[in-house]
């Protein structure tokens, strides 16, 4: 029995205590992300954004969240009723179970598998499915359409996001995202990031997670010009809720991508004293939070691209260029004999 | 050992159940799900053997990609479901044999390694000496080289002849030139007239 | 990191330079355009002449490389130059005829390459993995060689029809193979050969594997009873495809039956004997008798050559020495006689339209004295009658057969050949005795007439020196067998 105890119990409980403490704080985070969306747009556009509720509008998620919770699940007659109803909960775990591998520091993660990298873009790639699920269920066109193009798309720009992971895996030697954060300390600060050494693919990077996250300029499953809402345009209540924070989810998992593969992670931004005090993952929030509000302002500036553009843009110009740079990076590395390892 | 044991058996139940769903499900659309599923399941087992590379390289392009190209071709197709089943039982006999020859001569395989037939088995790497992705790439740019390069050819000869296929030159089609677009200078586009008050351009 | 040295690359210099070849040519093809055909087809032709030098200048001792995934012999060396022809000779007769067809596109010599390059690869495989691969990369560029008139039906029903059973035989294959692997262990053919050896008659296991090997290597070769596709392919695919269909893929083909099956399991000949022997036979009945009532010149020669793929296993089920040396010279032989023989039939064309009736040829010897008299040689080769280098073909297989002790499959290969030769010199008598219909459209073209001229003096004057082929074929067969 007291094996049991100490050798399945305990470890059980440790587990769920460890998940809990990713996943709160993450959804807070989720929430308070829509809010600031909400009045980084408002400042873009020179309004006040939410400011009624609470504090300078601070209960406003919260409220919106209750409001949602409160409301009617419709589910339309023609749906293939468990499949709309499993898509959005798709979305939504697919957004948490992939932080399990994110390090916030050295020994600071859940799950330290050898094959992270993998393990990330195998749950992003599967991101598509809660969208081909929900278009497809709702048995109506717009959301079908919405979730054609939202497949094409992410299937599309995967391509040229596997190749940039390549490219960081080549600098770093490993898969494990511990060991690709440690890889970047190269003693020059933030400089020594992957950043700069990989700019081309940065920036390759910076857009392609745009278009994987079905965000603006690259929203065209639900353009609302045309499609309505996309592919939750049946969605009600919590399962438009579910839709909703598996969004945002994702676009910090993918700023927590962006950080690890290309920000230093947890490391500061230079090697010196007053830095060095603040612990490792103030300064991976602070990554995040730059990589996301990334995402808002782009949202701010530029109009939605046309499709067509948009399916050039990931097979013209991405995979050639990432293909050629990820040649690139592993000649060089060979011909100077900077393998890791 | 026990959560392993456990773990092994729900991974191959949902996969055999699955599996059989796939073929046996009414809608070619939950096929395709259960399908995945079946992957996914795969993965699992592949995890459970300690070769996480290849579990996690069977979701990433078999379920990431593969599947999803599938399910697309397959919501778009109309088609009777219903007459497509009318054969399933006239041609259950032949395919049940078919498949039973296949088991017996697995079973055959499996007895011969399992009572020694004399088998040389490829010792695998020891999974704390070397990650396996390490071991994989080890194998795959040096014993194997040849045919991994050869097989980069085939997909290179698949990706050719689905251009010739069917890729079609449309005529009196205005394609979009982004170089033109680019290189357009204000001058050619926007023409600035002053127009004196009262007397229109 | 450990550092891996770069195994040596020169026994597969050939390979890799045709490899290297087509993907520059794809990609002058896509900088040119359209227009780029004609050029592409020369210089696709001058890549393999060039890769016929590289062959022929590899030549050696037998040496294993690429990890034991490679093998070059004087075996290979033979069986690569006859691949290599058939390429170069299909791509010359493509250029005209591709032009008339509207089909003439760069892809097509690009995807000639490759096929050629598989098929390199299968004759110098020297493992189970190194086969299947080299076979999928010359299957899938002739799956889609087979579909390349896209726009009509029976080209699209021959690409799919090729595909489908194509894959099938691939699975069925692979299957095989993964037994054999499940039982020895290893994939390369020398570990196997040792590992199997020392047992009287083979384990039920692997046996069961090459049997499933044998199905999908015969229908590679379109044997009896898997030659199904072939009419249906012969007759739909593009006139030039089909002229490489019948000499390139099948000598390679056999260069691979003939490998697998001698130097894994060459110590069993006794065991899988009987399975070739009844393929030899069925291919031969079938090729001889389902061939009398075709009336379509390109069907016809698709019976003829599951019947010739017949006569070639004669030698394979021989399982000696001099069974595979006359393989070697049946299959040398086969590749001019039938090049020549398509090259009639791209010439069969009235008012810009491809006619392929047999009747078509009514007096040809009054219209096209020439042509009627090269075809009239190439159907007296394919009969077997001396002087031509068909009977030599024959002669040596039968002899063969008749050495191993194998006289009812002989004289099956005679009466079959027997009744061969009616179809053959029928078509004869309806071009020098029958009313000569409207003349073919001229001009015939300068590459077309250097082809008709080479295979014709080839098939003719066999007899003045057979020394050249025998002789390497001899040296070929002999590097098979160790010892």
């Amino acid at each position: 029995m007291a094996e049991f105890w100490t050798g399945y119990a305990l470890p059980t409980v440790i587990t769920v205590a460890q998940i809990l403490a990713i996943v709160v704080p993450l959804l807070l985070a989720v929430a308070y992300y829509t809010y600031a969306e909400r009045k980084v747009l408002a400042w873009a556009q020179l309004r006040k954004g939410p400011n009624v509720v609470g504090p300078f509008g601070l209960l406003q998620p919260i409220a919106d969240a209750v409001k949602l919770l409160m409301k009617e699940t419709v589910i339309p007659s023609g749906a293939n009723r468990i499949v709309f109803v499993a898509a959005p909960m798709l979305t939504f775990v697919l957004a948490l179970i992939a932080w399990a591998v994110i390090p916030f520091d050295v020994g600071l993660v859940l799950a330290d598998i050898n094959v992270g990298i993998l393990y990330l873009f195998a749950i992003s790639s599967l991101g598509v499915y809660g969208v081909i699920m929900a278009g497809w269920a709702s048995n109506s066109k717009y959301a079908f359409l919405g979730a054609l193009r939202s497949a094409a798309q992410m299937v599309s720009y995967e391509v040229s996001i596997g190749f940039v992971i390549v490219c960081v895996l080549l600098l770093a030697g490993s898969l494990n995202l511990t060991q690709i954060v440690v890889a970047q300390d190269r003693g020059w600060g933030f400089l020594g990031w992957n950043w700069l050494p990989l700019l081309p693919m940065f920036v390759v990077f910076l857009v392609s997670m745009l278009a994987e996250t079905n965000r603006a300029p690259f929203d065209l499953p639900e353009g609302e010009s045309e499609l309505v809402a996309g592919f939750f345009v049946e969605y009600s209540s919590m399962s438009f809720a579910l839709f909703f924070l598996g969004e945002y989810a994702n676009m910090l998992l993918m700023s927590g991508m962006t950080a690890v593969l290309f920000l230093g992670g947890w490391l500061p931004p230079v090697d010196v004293a007053p830095f060095t005090w603040i612990p490792g993952p103030v300064w991976f929030a602070l990554k995040i939070a730059l990589v996301a509000f990334l995402f808002l302002w782009v949202r701010a500036t530029f109009p939605r691209y046309r499709y067509d553009q948009l399916m050039r843009l990931g097979w013209k110009v991405f995979l050639p260029l990432s293909l050629f740079w990820l040649v690139l990076t592993a000649g060089v590395l060979v011909a100077m004999g900077w393998l890791p390892e | 050992m026990i959560v392993q044991a456990l773990a092994f058996y729900a991974f191959s139940a949902v996969a055999i159940a699955s599996a059989v769903m796939v073929i046996s499900s009414r809608n070619p659309v939950h096929s395709v799900f259960y399908l995945i599923l079946a992957f996914f399941n795969a993965a699992g087992l592949f995890v459970l053997l300690g070769a996480e590379f290849l579990a996690m390289i069977l979701v990433v392009v078999y379920v990431g990609a593969v599947a999803v190209l599938f399910l697309f071709v397959v919501m778009m197709l109309d088609v009777n479901f219903v007459e497509l089943r009318q054969g399933f039982l006239q041609y259950l006999p032949i395919g049940a044999t078919v498949g039973a020859i296949l088991l017996v001569e697995l079973v055959f395989i499996f007895s011969a390694w399992a009572f020694g037939g004399g088998t040389l088995a490829a010792p695998a790497p020891d999974p704390t000496e070397i990650a396996n992705t390490h071991a994989l790439g080890n194998l795959l740019y040096t014993r194997y080289v040849f045919a991994f390069q050869a097989a980069g050819l085939v997909l290179l000869v698949a990706m050719i002849g689905a251009i010739v296929l069917t890729l079609r030159q449309r005529v009196g089609v205005r394609r979009q030139k982004i170089a033109r677009q680019v290189s357009r200078a204000r001058a050619e586009a926007v023409e600035v007239v002053k127009v004196p008050t009262g007397q229109g351009v | 990191m450990p550092s891996f040295p770069l195994p040596p690359l020169s026994p597969a210099l050939p390979e890799i330079f045709l490899a290297a070849a087509s993907m520059a040519l794809l990609l002058f093809g896509v900088f040119r355009g359209e227009r780029a055909a004609r050029e592409a087809s020369w210089l696709a032709a001058l890549a393999l002449v060039v890769a016929v030098v590289l062959v022929l200048g590899g030549g050696g001792p037998r040496q294993l490389a690429l990890y034991g995934m490679f093998v070059t012999d004087a075996f290979a060396v033979f069986m690569k130059v006859l691949v290599l022809l058939g390429g170069i000779f299909a791509i010359v007769m493509s250029i005209r005829w591709n032009e008339q067809a509207r089909i003439a596109r760069f892809e097509f010599p690009v995807l000639v390459l490759l096929a050629t390059t598989g098929m390199m690869m299968m004759v110098s495989a020297a493992d189970l993995i190194s086969l299947y691969i080299g076979l999928e990369l010359q299957s899938l560029s002739l799956y889609v060689l087979a579909g390349f008139k896209r726009d009509t039906v029976r080209s699209a029903e021959a690409g799919l029809k090729y595909f489908v059973l194509g894959a099938l035989a691939s699975g069925m294959m692979l299957y095989g193979c993964s037994m054999v692997y499940g039982f020895a262990g290893a994939t390369d053919f020398a570990t196997l050969a040792a590992t199997l050896s020392g047992g009287e008659t083979l384990a039920i296991g692997p046996l069961v594997g090459i049997v499933f090997v044998v199905v999908g290597l015969a229908f590679k070769v379109s044997a009896v009873p898997f030659h199904m596709w072939t009419p249906d392919v012969y007759e739909g695919a593009p006139t030039p495809v089909t002229a490489f269909f019948s000499v390139a893929p099948k000598v390679a083909a056999i260069a691979l039956f003939l490998r697998v099956m001698i130097e894994p399991f060459g110590g069993y000949v006794a065991d899988w004997r009987q399975v070739i022997w009844l393929i030899s036979v069925a291919s031969m009945v079938l090729g001889s008798v389902a061939a009398i009532n075709q009336s379509n010149f390109k069907r016809l020669m698709a019976y003829s050559s599951i019947g010739h793929i017949g006569y070639a296993l004669i030698g394979l089920a021989a399982g000696s020495k001099e069974g595979v040396e006359s393989v070697l010279i049946y299959m040398a032989i086969y590749v001019f006689m039938n090049v020549g023989t398509f090259a009639v039939i791209l010439l069969m064309r009235r008012n810009g339209e491809d006619v392929e009736a047999i009747d078509d040829l009514q007096g040809l010897a009054q219209t096209h004295p020439a042509l009627a008299l090269s075809l009239a040689i190439f159907m007296f080769a394919m009969a077997g009658i001396p002087p031509l280098s068909g009977f030599f073909g024959k002669l040596y297989v039968f002899m063969a057969a008749i050495n191993a002790e194998l006289y009812v499959l002989a004289v099956i290969g005679v009466v079959t050949s027997v009744v061969g030769a009616y179809y053959y010199i029928r078509i004869v008598k309806l071009m020098y005795f029958d009313a000569p219909k409207p003349a073919f459209d001229r001009p015939f073209g300068a590459e077309m007439s250097a082809v008709l001229a080479v295979t014709a003096v080839v098939t003719l004057f066999f007899f003045i020196a057979p020394s050249v082929v025998v002789d390497s074929a001899a040296a070929a067969a002999a590097s098979l067998f160790p010892g």
